[in-house]
């Protein structure tokens, strides 16, 4: 083994070509394409956390409309609950005030009926006891004054 | 041993194996590269661009082990470069050798009369080897990251880099240059050393023929793992020497 320089001049000049021809062939390139797989890898990073981001203020969005249609629904159902018992209420108010009219109406009837009754009790009590006082009194007194003492006596019966 | 063939062409003596051994070294680095990146793709990357990707990453867990994150994007092409020509520098000589017999003498590949007198009219003459088991070749490369390092240190860190020759007192000064000197020197040696003994020692267990296969395989895996320990350790060291000399915690000021 011995020194020969040429080997030592011609391996610095191979090695410089070689650093050379491969960082403009093959690290230049390689390197760009890693470095665009990183900023690719970058962006698609970034575009999740923005669907992410999306997705939970859609869901937070779902959320308070669910939310709201719930409270509707509730709202929905407590009107019409206060609507139907007011309704019943209503129903059984004008239930009640018809059956005071029936009521009334029938004790008004009575009333009329019983007045009748004693109208016509009254009359026939008077055909009666003229009846009996004319045969009491038969001939004492004429038709004239007889008429004029039945008169006086109804009065009298009516007045009492 | 071996003899290598060396041609003289004017005031040069160029060794052949060398020549051949860089040349088809960096063909074969540049090529697998050149594959790696045939059909880049974002998001549906190919196989070989994948194994290229773990290197650029794996490149940059080592590189920025050495230095501040923020600094590592420069030197990603340097220590790519690095590792993949040595690495494959190192396995080069591994697989076979191409050795020629010759019985006569031809002056112009530098085996002369004396030599084959000297080996008893029989020379091999070696035609392939691992570069990095030239020592004349690891100092090229050592060479070419002692020029980074200090260019880089008067460049990026003046005061700094000047000011740490005279650390911690001026009386350290030859001290410095000692360590200086010694940097590529190790780095040189080392790496010359481990590939240049792996070879050695593939041409020992050849001459026990065939009872040396067993030992052969093992010891060629283990080149293998040897390979890759230098290539690391070489591109390792190269960005610590840059990481000392050209950059500069700004921590230090106080």
């Amino acid at each position: 083994m011995s020194w020969h320089w040429e080997s030592t001049v011609y391996a610095i000049i191979a090695f410089g070509i070689l650093y050379w021809l491969l960082s403009k062939y093959a690290f230049g390139p390689l390197f760009a394409i890693m470095e665009k797989r990183r900023e690719l890898v970058l962006e698609q990073m970034n575009t999740a956390e923005t669907s992410r981001k999306a997705a939970e203020q859609q869901m937070e969005e779902q959320k308070a409309a669910l939310q709201q249609a719930r409270k509707e629904a509730y709202e929905i159902i407590e009107q019409a609950r206060t609507t139907s018992s007011k309704q019943a209420d209503e129903i059984v108010q004008s239930a009640k005030n018809e059956a005071t009219r029936l009521k009334d109406d029938a004790l008004k009837d009575i009333e009329s009926e019983k007045n009748k009754a004693i109208a016509a009790l009254r009359t026939e009590v008077g055909g009666i006891s003229v009846k009996i006082a004319s045969k009491i009194i038969e001939k004492q007194v004429d038709e004239k004054s007889q008429e004029q003492l039945v008169d006086q006596y109804l009065k009298e019966v009516g007045s009492k | 041993m071996h003899e290598f063939p060396i041609v003289t062409v004017g005031p040069f003596n160029i060794e052949l194996a060398s020549f051949i051994a860089i040349t088809i070294s960096a063909l074969v680095t540049f090529l697998v590269a050149r594959l790696a990146v045939a059909n880049l793709s974002v998001d549906n990357p190919s196989k070989m661009q994948n194994f290229l990707e773990w290197v650029v990453d794996f490149v940059h867990n080592l590189i920025s082990s050495a230095m501040p994150l923020n600094r590592v994007k420069p030197f990603l092409s340097l220590g790519m470069t690095l590792i993949m020509f040595i690495f494959i520098s190192n396995l080069l000589g591994l697989p076979f050798g191409i050795v020629t017999d010759t019985h006569h003498a031809h002056e112009s590949i530098g085996i002369t009369e004396e030599l084959l007198e000297e080996k008893g009219g029989h020379v091999e003459i070696a035609w392939w080897k691992s570069p990095t088991a030239d020592i004349s070749v690891t100092a090229g490369l050592a060479l070419i990251v002692f020029v980074i390092v200090h260019f880089l240190g008067l460049k990026l860190n003046n005061k700094h880099y000047l000011k740490h020759y005279f650390h911690p007192y001026p009386i350290f000064f030859p001290v410095n240059i000692i360590e200086t000197i010694s940097k590529p020197v190790t780095l040189a040696l080392r790496l010359f050393a481990n590939i240049y003994a792996g070879e050695v020692l593939i041409a020992t267990i050849l001459m026990l023929k065939w009872v040396g296969i067993p030992f052969l395989i093992a010891w060629q895996g283990f080149s293998i793992f040897v390979g890759g320990i230098q290539a690391f350790l070489f591109t390792m060291l190269t960005m610590v020497y840059i990481s000392q000399a050209a950059i500069h915690d700004e921590d230090d000021h106080h």
